[in-house]
């Protein structure tokens, strides 16, 4: 085995422990967070200032007992939250989060950040979030439960309808960028502009960086957007009739795809690893930074926002969103092609 | 070359599943591991953004409204009583005409296969399979084809909308 092989595999084993780990870290976060903000202290009792509560939620569910209802397709019942887990891990393996490094001299060439080097990485990431819907679908269909097979419906329609929007202000990006590989769009994202202003794409494409927040959290159903699993009306959504770690592997997949989602629009909207004052092989610390600014901003709006209606949101994602897309990826256009960018 | 067997051999036996299911819910899902295995051809091909494409599109989006249509209509499981004992073309009117369409669908395959065999990438002038080649060809030489594409597309659309459409006004057909 050649030392590149073995960082490869280590790098690949550390990303999906960072992103195990990385649900359980949400968990407290937006537990802290939600009591912040509503003049609460949250979670104190378990280990210092209640660090150790995810571990505590994580043995609960582990001792909970498996259940299943008598008249579920067992097959399907078993294989949804696979799915849902499997396509949240799998979309962040092109996700590049470093600059080439060469770990402090330990191997001969450099070696980049990222677990796969796709050249067409940002219709990989496209194409394992519309396989996450099956998930949810399945979910839905296969609890044989009127609440789940609600809450599956209502959340493929959603996603359907949001994902055009959300490819379109990927393709604005690649439009200008020149690539649909991220590591080249993030190394089109480095410098600055004018000395001070770093040429981030936002700033480029300011409408497509909104219509991409907007559709990210549609996508990862997250409030105000979370009509599949809207208590007040369908209990839990899809997963109503799960329980234990089946329950907790949807849970898991939903704070993996937030993180997957803040990760991409960092790497396409905000220049990546780029960022002043550090040296470029210390640029995945902008990268966390980014990445839990976007985090924090989820959860922010999570709490702080009500939940749309149904038809509300069906007429904002076909009315709105997508023409302000699409009209945005023609100016794109355009804007390339006057400009030669 | 492995390789290339598991994945055709992946889309073989699941396509052959797909039709002997009784439950639809589990014949879309074999459909879409049969484009999976499909994609993963392409990819053998290295055609990575056509393997991509395939799914974004036929096993994202398509699939996805099948298993939609599928589920809000909650199709029954098939009736095998009858099915099973009678001749296909003996059977009534609409299944007589898909038996005839079978029939018809593998004569055609048969003939293409047979005129396609020991040619080997005789495809206008080598392998597309960057993004770029890819655009510039079906802008150029395909253009025709590809316009008159979307507009067959853009033909169902139209014809589906007004279907769906409640017009509530008194003496309207739809």
């Amino acid at each position: 085995m050649t030392p590149l092989l073995v960082a490869q595999i280590g790098l690949t084993l550390f990303v999906f422990l960072m992103l195990l780990q990385s649900a359980a870290v949400m968990v407290y976060f937006e537990r802290k967070l939600a009591a912040f903000l509503q003049q609460r202290v949250g979670p104190t009792l378990v280990g210092p200032r209640g660090v150790l509560q995810p571990l505590a939620d994580i043995i609960k569910l582990m001792f909970k007992e498996e259940l299943r209802p008598g008249a579920a397709d067992p097959l399907l019942f078993a294989l949804a939250p696979i799915i849902s887990a499997t396509a949240a891990f799998a979309a962040f393996a092109v996700v590049p989060f470093g600059a080439d490094t060469t770990f402090f001299g330990l191997l001969d060439q450099p070696m980049r950040l990222q677990v796969a080097d796709v050249n067409v990485a940002i219709l990989v990431i496209f194409a394992i979030s519309s396989m996450s819907v099956y998930g949810i679908v399945l979910a839905g269909w296969s609890s044989n439960s009127k609440y789940s097979l609600l809450g599956g419906l209502r959340s493929s329609a959603q996603m359907i309808s949001y994902e055009l929007s959300y490819g379109l202000s990927l393709a604005a990006v690649l439009l200008i960028g020149n690539s649909l590989s991220l590591t080249e769009i993030v190394g089109a994202q480095s410098g600055t502009w004018f000395g001070f202003i770093p040429r981030w794409f936002v700033f480029l494409q300011p409408i497509g960086f909104v219509v991409y927040m907007i559709a990210g959290v549609a996508e990862t159903n997250r409030a105000p957007f979370d009509f599949p699993e809207a208590e007040q009306e369908l209990v839990a959504g899809y997963h109503t009739e799960y329980s234990s770690m089946t329950f907790a592997m949807f849970f898991m997949a939903e704070y993996i795809n937030m993180v997957t989602v803040s990760a991409v629009a960092t790497d396409l909207f905000l220049g990546g690893w780029h960022g002043p004052f550090l040296p470029e092989s210390l640029g995945w610390i902008w990268f966390l930074v980014k990445v839990a600014a976007l985090l924090f901003f989820y959860v922010w709006m999570r709490w702080t926002l009500p939940r749309y209606r149904y038809d509300q949101l069906m007429r904002f994602g076909w009315k709105i969103l997508l023409p302000v897309a699409v009209l945005n990826l023609l100016v794109t256009a355009a804007g390339v092609l006057y400009f030669g960018l | 070359m492995t390789v290339f067997y598991l994945f055709a051999s992946i889309a073989v036996g699941a396509s052959l599943l797909v039709i002997a299911q009784r439950n639809p819910v589990y014949s879309v899902l074999l459909l879409i591991a049969s484009f999976g295995a499909l994609s993963g051809l392409y990819i053998l091909l290295d055609a990575p953004f056509v393997a991509v494409i395939q799914i974004v599109v036929y096993a994202g989006a398509i699939m996805v409204l099948f298993l939609f249509v599928v589920m809000l209509l909650n199709a029954p499981q098939e009736d095998t009583e009858f099915d099973a004992r009678t001749h296909p073309l003996l059977r009534p009117g609409p299944m007589k005409f898909g038996a005839l369409l079978a029939a018809a669908f593998t004569g055609e395959l048969i003939w293409a296969l047979t005129r396609a065999g020991g040619g080997s990438g005789g495809f206008a002038g080598g392998a597309v399979s960057s993004v770029e080649a890819l655009g510039r060809i079906l802008f150029t030489d395909y253009a025709f084809a590809f316009e008159v594409t979307s507009v067959l597309i853009l033909v169902a659309m139209v014809g589906a909308v007004l279907l769906a459409r409640r017009d509530d006004r008194p003496g309207s057909r739809f």
